[in-house]
């Protein structure tokens, strides 16, 4: 592959990033939310913990074909996480609440 | 030129997949938003391989391929599947069905097309 094609396809990954941001923000907003109402002690509904597992799944699966591995994997530890609870521990909640934090602030950190 | 057809519920991984594809490798890249969308377009167009998500609601990965090695017209089609699985349980489930490779998400969009010529001879 050439300069010019990578050059070509590293501006094309840029505009899908900034075209699906909003949905990955969306994604982590979810991961986000259902982390703090369990740090509240609220319950959460199977239906919740479940699109809470597969919105990380989802992140997990994208965030390093944009280059954010550590995303990645953050997001695939939140997938598991989520994926274990009801009875997750007060350890587990805060490391829930600590990995939406953490991806957020990597996507809103990427640069092209 | 090879046509590739790319089925996977997730928009985002559908256009990272057909951009990588078409502009590394300049093949012809066709798209399916789920299983069902799958079957015909494989039908119809007879790509030269199908890259297949695994987790889709509906009909999802698995049952996709086991669809389309049932139509004689498309069970001669090399499947690939595609997963953000990395449990080496989970990979060597889907390979026991027959795919011609499990292919891990998130994948580099610069040597993706590299990747799927040398599963399928195509150097």
């Amino acid at each position: 592959m050439g300069d010019g094609a990578a050059s070509q396809l590293s501006d094309a990954m840029n505009r899908l990033w900034e075209k699906f941001l909003p949905q990955m923000e969306g994604r982590v907003a979810t991961l986000e939310d259902a982390a703090a109402r369990l740090a509240s002690g609220a319950d959460l509904t199977q239906v919740a913990l479940g699109n809470a597992a597969a919105d990380a799944h989802k992140l997990a699966g994208v965030l390093g074909t944009f280059g954010l591995k550590e995303g990645t994997e953050l997001a695939r530890e939140a997938e598991g996480l989520f994926e274990g609870v009801p009875g997750a521990d007060a350890a587990t909640v805060a490391r829930l609440v600590a990995i939406a934090d953490g991806l957020k602030r990597l996507i809103a950190g990427r640069r092209p | 030129m090879h046509r590739i057809l790319i089925i996977d519920d997730e928009d985002d991984i559908r256009e990272v997949a057909a951009l990588s594809l078409e502009t590394v490798a300049g093949w012809e890249v066709m798209v399916a938003s789920s299983g069902a969308q799958g079957l015909a377009r494989a039908a119809t167009y007879q790509p030269d391989a199908i890259l297949l998500d695994v987790m889709m609601p509906g009909m999802d990965g698995p049952a996709t391929f086991r669809e389309l090695q049932k139509n004689p017209a498309t069970a001669h089609i090399p499947v690939m599947l595609l997963t953000a699985k990395v449990q080496a349980t989970d990979r060597s489930r889907f390979a026991d069905l027959g795919v011609k490779a499990v292919l891990v998400k998130p994948f580099d969009p610069m040597s993706l097309s590299q990747q799927v010529a040398d599963i399928l001879g195509w150097n």
